[in-house]
């Protein structure tokens, strides 16, 4: 009986692992770090996850309409190497908000094109944003072969070293994500991300927009990338067409591991947000814990495996007992 | 509102398999039309095109006497044209209440929906079926929790939300016990009353007979009569359906338990599951004994039980020897088959082809490696054996209509020649052609001497074709039903519960 209600309530709220995941890398993350909550320190934490934050945002909203996007790394990428060429260390504030204007606009453009070819020609999302993610990674090593350009100064600053009342930006950006988030999934348009991700045909033949909003997820995507791709531009303040090509399978994992099903259709985005942030935790705990630089990718593999293998083990361990 | 819809010469065909050639239906305000056909005749295509979920090749839809296009379901239902879905349009991870109010949520001034008032128009639509569910039912229970009787109302509530003028019923009733059968009827006339048109699509003859004014019979994609339903009588009605009579009012000739007492093959003491509270049974060789009573009562689990497939607690012999089997191989090992509830799901692999279909629970005979000569010789064989109408071995499972479907799960275990069969509602959305050719492949194999379990949802094919009926309620065994008893008031007092109806 405890088994089954225990149960229902990781049904009804797949974030629960995610947040007991958070606390405990949070409480691990304390003991390494132990001035962990002070201003600064919390801040350089929070400064370094945003990116993975926003562009996990996105890729959450992508999954739980039953897609997947492969493609969120190189719109990071050619947002940063659009920035750091065209703005450059020597540019005006303007010249960068007019830039970071257009890397929406280019974001927006990139998603669309995913969402065009996989919601209205029906091409299989994993396909279609592998193959994208080549065109969009090519085109930024195109942009700026190597590594180097850069933003102003005063414009990183803003972004790393902005503590309004004493926390991070960091903190203000995720809250308003997740005030977004409580919004539209109130709304007729969260039911029907929901329904489409959940069983597609149903939804369509209960006349939802389908095709729309599969598009949708995919603009949406586009646009937390290119967030995602201004934030780290800010947070290096210099270019590297290679800069957005691991979040990829990072934002994936948060997704995962924050609750929402691959097949779509449950969860939603705090779970995916503190995933991401257990990641940036584990990424911290490893380089801690004095791991050699040639172990560090096992062992966090191994942390993300045992993590996402947990409730699996119990609930098979529990079923024995019973 | 609108008074009329007629569909005339449609022409609907996918790739290049022609699913209606020349349907037409008539459809009045207040009027209850029976769409009837075999399986495969063109029924669900026919339902399809008028509610847009698909877009018709050729022909007219003429609303009021207007010619209309839908190009999609939005089209059809702006129009007030709803339909009550054959396979679910209910999407499995989200609430009641969000699933009936799927693009009409009601919303607040934010754009913001309205979780109030949602929820109390969720408890009116339920209060319609009050009683019929098995536990109180809350809008904010989950789809995917429900059983499948309980998803197929939700699934009505929904049509019904958006008070269209015209409700098509594709085989609603299927998965519904009598009772709840009886409850949607009663709605279908007060909705009929108000001047809603209702489009009733269905196997079941009684049911037709029941509810319809007036029925429209398709055949290989054409409509083939129509009239009142008072004009005509079942005999007839199946005539047009088929195109060959002699197929209804099948019963077993000979030997209804007039045979010395045989042995005994299947024995059942004290059985006890999640479901069932105690289940005593006693099956002989060559027996065929019913399975009874109103949906959901504990037959599946029986079934699954003596199947190995869910654990259980109590004794299962198998020709007077204890069996304790955990696992579905070792009862397969020991002569037993399952025909599963859901063909689509656990009876079939539907994109694989009807080979390997076949082949499944048999490969092992084959050796290493496989003699795949024989393998599909004796599939060819099968196959001949049960009639099965099939472009070839290598077409896939789901290039079949339901009933050659079906044919494909019991002949992938008539290939192993079991001792016992268990068939749970194997006739469920079969046409009336093949369901009469069940009847015959039944009788075949008891005279065999196989042993065979049967639970069916139609009563009549019950008390037709068993020499014994064991009727479920609540997990137990509330009677059972033989020879004189066997009668079509009994077996409903007793699925109902009312024991005074029974025979003990």
């Amino acid at each position: 009986m405890r088994r089954s209600h225990l149960n229902a309530l990781a049904a009804r709220h797949p974030a629960l692992f995610a947040l007991a995941l958070l606390v405990i890398s949070l409480l691990i993350n304390v003991i390494l770090q132990p001035n962990m909550f002070a201003r600064d320190t919390l801040n350089s934490n929070m400064r370094v996850f945003l990116p993975s934050i926003l562009l996990t945002a996105g890729q959450a909203i992508v999954i739980l309409g039953g897609g997947i996007d492969i493609s969120v790394g190189g719109i990071v990428s050619i947002v940063n190497t659009v920035l750091a060429t065209r703005v450059g260390l020597d540019g005006s504030p303007e010249k960068m908000w007019q830039f970071v204007f257009i890397s929406l606009a280019a974001g927006l453009l990139a998603g669309a094109i995913n969402g065009f070819f996989i919601a209205y020609l029906r091409l299989q999302p994993i396909i279609t944003t592998y193959a994208t993610s080549f065109l969009y990674a090519g085109l930024a090593l195109f942009i700026l072969p190597n590594p180097g350009g850069g933003i102003p100064a005063q414009i990183a600053a803003l972004y790393r070293d902005s503590t309004p009342l004493n926390l991070p930006l960091a903190f203000y950006i995720i809250a308003i994500i997740i005030l977004i988030w409580l919004y539209i999934s109130s709304t007729r348009y969260g039911k029907f991300l929901f329904a489409v991700g959940g069983r597609a045909e149903a939804a369509y033949e209960t006349a939802v927009p389908v095709t729309l909003v599969q598009f949708s997820t995919y603009v949406i995507s586009g646009l937390m990338s290119a967030l995602a791709g201004i934030a780290i531009t800010m947070l290096s303040g210099s270019g590297n067409a290679d800069i957005g090509n691991p979040m990829t399978l990072n934002s994936i994992t948060a997704v995962v591991i924050g609750g929402n099903a691959m097949s779509g259709g449950i969860g939603g985005v705090a779970g995916p947000l503190m995933g991401a942030i257990t990641l940036g935790f584990i990424q911290n705990i490893v380089s801690f814990a004095h791991i050699s630089t040639w172990w560090e990718t096992f062992v966090k593999a191994t942390i993300i495996v045992v993590a996402l293998a947990a409730p699996g083990v119990i609930n098979l361990f529990r079923s024995r007992r019973a | 509102m609108a008074e009329s819809l007629s569909a005339r010469n449609i022409v609907k065909h996918y790739g290049g398999v022609v699913a209606l050639s020349d349907g037409n239906l008539e459809v009045q305000a207040r009027e209850v039309v029976a769409l009837i056909g075999a399986n495969g005749s063109g029924k669900s295509t026919m339902s399809k095109v008028i509610n847009g979920v698909v877009v018709l090749d050729g022909g007219q839809l003429l609303l009021d006497g207007n010619p209309v296009h839908f190009s999609s379901p939005q089209a059809a239902k702006k129009m007030g044209i709803a339909t009550v879905f054959q396979e679910l349009s209910l999407i499995p991870q989200m609430t009641v209440a969000e699933n009936i109010w799927l693009t009409r949520e009601p919303l607040n001034r934010t754009g913001a929906i309205d979780r109030k008032r949602l929820n109390a128009r969720t408890e009116e639509l339920l209060a319609l079926f009050e009683g019929t569910f098995k536990a109180r039912l809350h809008p904010d229970d989950p789809v995917a929790s429900l059983p499948a009787d309980e998803k197929q109302i939700i699934e009505v509530l929904k049509a019904i939300s958006s008070d269209p003028w015209m409700l098509i019923l594709d085989e609603a009733t299927a998965s519904l016990d009598s009772r709840q059968v009886q409850r949607l009827f009663e709605l279908v006339k007060q909705w009929q009353e108000k001047g809603k048109a209702i489009v009733f699509v269905s196997h079941r003859m009684e049911e037709i007979f029941r509810i319809a004014d007036k029925y429209s019979v398709l055949r290989n994609g054409k409509t083939v009569g129509a009239g009142r339903m008072s004009d005509i009588n079942e005999k007839e009605l199946v005539k047009l359906m088929i195109a060959k009579e002699s197929v209804f009012g099948y019963t077993r000739g000979e030997s209804k338990a007039s045979k010395v007492e045989p042995e005994v093959c299947l024995e059942v003491q004290e059985l006890r599951t999640d479901y069932l509270r105690g289940i005593d049974l006693r099956a002989h060789k060559g027996e065929l004994v019913g399975i009874g009573g109103l949906r959901g009562q504990g037959q599946r689990d029986l079934l699954l039980s003596l199947f190995g497939d869910v654990p259980y607690l109590g004794i299962i012999k198998l020709f007077g020897r204890q069996t304790s089997f955990k696992h579905p191989r070792e009862a397969m090992k020991n002569g037993i088959a399952l025909v599963p509830g859901d063909r689509a799901r656990e009876g079939l692999l539907y994109i694989r082809s009807i080979l390997e279909n076949l082949l499944l629970p048999s490969w092992r005979q084959y050796g290493f490696p496989l003699r795949m000569g024989k393998a599909k010789k004796d599939a060819a064989e099968a196959g001949a054996g049960l009639n099965l109408k099939m472009a070839g071995l290598q077409e896939p499972v789901s290039s079949l209509s339901g009933g050659n479907a079906q044919k494909v799960v019991i002949g992938k275990w008539l290939m192993r020649s079991p001792q016992v069969l268990l068939l749970d509602d194997p006739t469920k959305g079969v046409d009336v052609g093949t369901k009469a050719e069940f009847y015959v492949l039944l009788s075949r194999l008891c005279e065999e001497g196989k042993t065979i379990l049967f639970y069916s949802s139609d009563d009549e094919e019950l008390i037709g074709m068993c020499d014994r009926v064991v009727v479920l309620h609540d997990g137990l065994i509330s009677t059972e039903l033989s020879g004189s008893t066997l009668t079509k008031e009994n077996l409903v007092a007793a699925s109902l519960g009312v024991l005074n109806g029974g025979a003990q």
